[in-house]
């Protein structure tokens, strides 16, 4: 089950500068955990305490995993994961 | 009725209109709230007209007073509308990756703009203002972000405007910035049907925006109260784009790009109710017009052309 994961510029140190990634993982908790196998310190700027950091918006195929279980949202083979700073608009 | 003592009291009362040709079939409708019908030309004629009187009440703002907000246009453009005709002296902080038209029709009505750096997006905008505001204590800022009038605006406005027109709605899908129209709105409709579905189309843009130093830099609006919201996309703006000359071409509404990134998400919810079989009235928000955005070459060559061209600027 690999999805591709999109990282923001801010946290590609961890990636060696790459822009995008492949993880697998049934779970967004699961896909976090390999991600942090192959690019160490990952998991650690994402998670706090559990659930996501409170700057930090994931997306799976575009939609908000905070409406759809956090973590604990379901991903599937071919899908696309957005990590995103949060930040203003308006 | 329509006739007004002047602009101001012409705010709001906005048409919501049907979109025959949009919507997926005749049990799932889309409805589009046009409320680039405002004295300015968009939304947030709302919430800058509520904060400005809320103010007034406090005995916060002062004739003569100098108002100053970090903002990424539009609002602005409604501040200085409001504080020309009140007679308030309006300071803007906007970052420079914004359309050329905003910033033409912020020093048109005689508001100073101080420029905040592209990277971090409105992020530094507010930081900046928030800067400003100490050095002058004097000048009072109004802070869409966290005002909670921002909010109210939609809650008495916005959200019963709606309701009035639409009894059966189903869905309210608007742009996610300060998060006011999104939370007024949402908590309005859910008092009168709980099953309402809230859902926010955040604008993605490209990667300068993002240009925070370390993510504890990052922002969420004051006003963000996630538990109003029953969904949240994030909208590209290639698809942002896309949609917006949809909507132009088949149903004829010359709308803002964010409104593009609206019917995206409002589009997506269409597609799940249609699958699940179930019938759906979706409101979404016309932000804004189009006007605003003719420079940055949204509505000419390719779409691929033109997101080349809105990398970097807040389109929304």
């Amino acid at each position: 089950m690999a999805v591709t994961v999109s990282i923001p510029t801010i946290l590609r140190t961890h990636t060696k500068g790459e822009k995008s990634v492949s993880a697998a993982g049934t779970t967004l908790a699961e896909v976090i955990d390999d991600l942090e196998n192959n690019h160490g310190g990952l998991k650690a700027r994402l998670v706090k305490e559990g659930t996501l950091h409170r700057f930090v918006n994931v997306y799976v195929n575009d939609e908000d995993v905070r409406f759809s279980g956090g973590l604990a949202a379901e991903v599937k083979d071919g899908d696309n994961v957005t990590i995103l700073p949060a930040v203003a608009g308006g | 009725m329509a006739r007004y003592d002047s602009l101001l009291d012409a705010l709001g009362g906005t048409p919501l209109v049907g979109l025959p040709r949009l919507s997926p079939s005749a049990d799932v409708r889309l409805w589009a709230k046009l409320e680039d019908r405002n004295p300015t030309g968009s939304i947030k004629d709302r919430p800058a007209l509520a904060m400005i009187e809320a103010a007034e009440r406090d005995g916060v703002l002062r004739p003569g007073a100098t108002i100053l907000e970090p903002t990424s246009g539009n609002t602005g453009i409604s501040l200085a509308m409001a504080a020309k005709l009140k007679g308030y002296g309006l300071v803007c902080v906007m970052p420079e990756n914004t359309s050329t038209e905003r910033k033409q029709l912020l020093q048109a009505y005689g508001a100073r703009i101080v420029f905040s750096p592209a990277a971090g997006g409105s992020n530094q905008a507010v930081a900046t203002a928030k800067e400003i505001a100490k050095q002058n204590p004097d000048w009072v800022m109004l802070y869409q972000y966290g005002n909670p009038a921002n909010a109210e605006a939609h809650f008495r406005g916005t959200g019963p405007e709606i309701l009035k027109d639409l009894p059966e709605i189903t869905h309210f899908v608007a742009g996610l910035g300060t998060t006011g129209t999104l939370v007024g709105v949402g908590r309005y409709l859910r008092e009168a049907k709980p099953d309402v579905q809230i859902i926010a189309a955040e604008p993605r843009y490209g990667e300068l925006v993002y240009g925070l130093r370390n993510l504890d830099e990052g922002f969420v609006p004051e006003l963000y109260d996630a538990s109003v919201l029953t969904g949240r996309y994030s909208v590209g703006s290639y698809d942002a784009l896309r949609r917006t000359r949809q909507l132009l071409e088949t149903e004829g509404i010359f709308a803002g790009i964010s409104t593009g990134a609206i019917l995206h998400a409002a589009l997506a919810v269409a597609q799940k109710a249609e699958v699940a079989g179930k019938s759906a009235d979706i409101v979404f928000v016309v932000a804004d017009a189009g006007w605003k955005y003719l420079s940055t070459g949204a509505y000419a060559g390719t779409l691929d052309e033109a997101a080349a061209k809105l990398d970097g600027h807040l389109w929304a």
